[in-house]
């Protein structure tokens, strides 16, 4: 698309500028997981059909999205992550007022998982758990005695947090802590599941390794912001010896973001983008069609669509 | 890939094998080393070189478990995509439907050496070994091929060579053939992943030139990224 947009540019520069490059009434962001680049293209498709409007998705990173939402270039982001943006939240929706949150969101999760198999045959259950050096020796497979546990990949806010977490529970002491890319992490827990291995890893949700897997959070003490101090590698050197957090994460969510000017310029499409209520399973659903099943996002929003016309259809009232 | 260095460790893990023929086999693992269980005495034996070598003069192949077979799979990488794990000695294919090929690999003594995501930067067949200088250096056997050991039967890399780059970096590492298939299951290799011949020229007419290679975390001092 970009090169095709350049490439009108050239051509209106050689006429003159009497030619103008082709401007969408409406563009949408689309992350790069999965779920957001089928709920992008979910709204494209709906809105495209339903009020016969040229809709544009656009990849973009959600930092860009949101100063496209500040500034009039961008005006929907399906999938605003919270408690992770919250400071974002705060300068667009909160200070300036440029950019709007849906009412509604989708509940989502982060914490500690296991296989079926690991929560069943060898006891682990709690985070509690991983303090026992018995318990976790299972997954031991270095031969030295001591587990190893998947805290997420290097660069996510949450893998910081995870270090943090290990420490505060004291499993730190008993676990080797590994920070791998995501798909490494996942290709270890199908190994396991292949193998009737035990593993335990961070894990969050909706995602499809527990559509592709069964899978069990492990279970630990409620969130208590008393309890929760974070200071992140950015923000300290010392990161690590001034933080703790013995709990779990605080509960998360997202939901879908527009610019608030439509509300005037296109009222019907601000009605629908408030109405949009996945379920934490369809967003599950999504993740699963196009990361396991290689579904095109296009493709499947055109036939999500169909089958949910009257999921759609309410969405416009 | 936490950034810091880390000592290699030994890979741990124990396989047990009902191998009295045709009655299969199982793995499972929580040791240190590798057994196999006789179902003869019932008891459970270390499964070394020595006894890697005994098996495979017997049986002419190597345990059930580590031959080459469609297993079911269930995951998110796409079909051709190299999933080794050195830990429990296996190297998966992916395939479509949530199935898999997998093979028995014998690995680095010392384990892999790293763990993370590469690709097969190129192939070739019946490879040329240069063994490395200080090996050239210390072993008169491989002194003799300084400048490079044609390829062959008795070539250490086997019929079958699978480089695996970063980007457009090679890695020094290989998934290769070998000319002792009865170390298959074993750690003895020197940092590369070993398929015993059949299997190598089956996985290399399967896979293509920039297939993705996922190396997993288990065992195999597996704590430095490439």
């Amino acid at each position: 698309m970009k090169a095709m947009l350049r490439g009108v540019c050239v051509t209106a520069v050689l006429f003159g500028g009497i030619l103008q490059a082709h401007a969408a009434d409406l563009v949408v962001a689309m992350p790069n997981w999965p779920s957001g680049q089928a709920s992008a293209n979910i709204i494209k498709v709906a809105l495209e059909k339903s009020l016969k409007i040229d809709v544009e998705v656009e990849e973009m990173g959600t930092l860009i999205a949101f100063t496209g939402l500040d500034s009039g270039k961008v005006d929907v982001h399906p999938e605003v992550w919270r408690p992770n943006l919250d400071s974002v939240v705060q300068k667009y929706v909160t200070e300036r007022g440029t950019v709007h949150l849906s009412p509604r969101s989708v509940s989502a999760t982060q914490g500690l998982c296991v296989t079926q198999k690991t929560y069943d045959d060898y006891g682990i259950h709690d985070v509690a758990d991983l303090k026992d050096p018995a318990k976790t020796k299972a997954f031991d497979t270095d031969g030295d005695g001591k587990g190893e546990i998947w805290i997420g990949a290097q660069g996510w806010s949450s893998t910081d947090i995870e270090r943090i977490r290990a420490k505060s529970y004291g499993y730190a002491a008993t676990m080797t802590l590994l920070e791998m890319p995501e798909e490494v992490g996942m290709s270890a827990v199908d190994a396991a599941v292949a193998t009737d291995k035990p593993i335990v890893f961070y894990c969050y949700s909706p995602h499809h390794v527990f559509e592709l897997h069964r899978i069990k959070q492990l279970s630990e003490p409620a969130f208590d912001g008393a309890k929760w101090n974070v200071v992140l590698p950015a923000d300290d050197p010392m990161w690590l010896s001034k933080s703790d957090a013995p709990v779990a994460w605080k509960p998360s969510s997202f939901s879908v973001a527009y610019a608030t000017s439509l509300s005037k310029r296109l009222p019907q499409v601000a009605k629908f983008l408030d109405n949009i209520d996945f379920s934490a399973d369809e967003v599950t659903a999504m993740s699963y069609a196009l990361e396991v099943e290689r579904q095109d996002p296009a493709t499947f929003a055109e036939q999500w669509v169909a089958s949910h016309e009257d999921r759609v259809k309410a969405w416009m009232k | 890939m936490a950034g810091t260095a880390r000592p290699r460790r030994r890979l741990g893990w124990v396989a047990f094998l009902f191998m009295a023929a045709g009655l299969g086999a199982a793995l499972a693992q929580t040791g240190s080393t590798t057994q196999i269980f006789d179902p003869k005495t019932h008891k459970w034996i270390n499964y070394d070189r020595k006894k890697a070598r005994q098996y495979y003069a017997a049986h002419g192949q190597v345990p059930d478990a580590f031959r080459r077979q469609i297993v079911t799979f269930r995951t998110a990488e796409k079909p051709g995509t190299i999933i080794i794990d050195g830990n429990q000695h296996f190297l998966y294919l992916v395939l479509p439907g949530l199935k898999a090929v997998r093979y028995g690999i014998g690995v680095g003594r010392d384990g892999f050496g790293w763990a993370g995501i590469v690709r097969v930067g190129r192939m070739a067949e019946w490879p040329t070994w240069t063994p490395p200088a200080e090996m050239v250096a210390r072993d008169p056997n491989a002194a003799k091929f300084a400048g490079g050991m044609p390829g062959g039967p008795d070539n250490p890399l086997g019929a079958r060579a699978l480089y695996l780059y970063q980007g457009d970096q090679d890695t020094i590492y290989r998934i290769h053939g070998t000319p002792e298939p009865w170390t298959i299951g074993l750690d003895v290799s020197s940092g590369c992943i070993r398929m015993n011949n059949d299997d190598i020229v089956d996985l290399h007419s399967q896979v293509q030139v920039g297939a993705k290679v996922v190396v997993l975390m288990q065992g195999a001092a597996l704590y430095k990224g490439v």
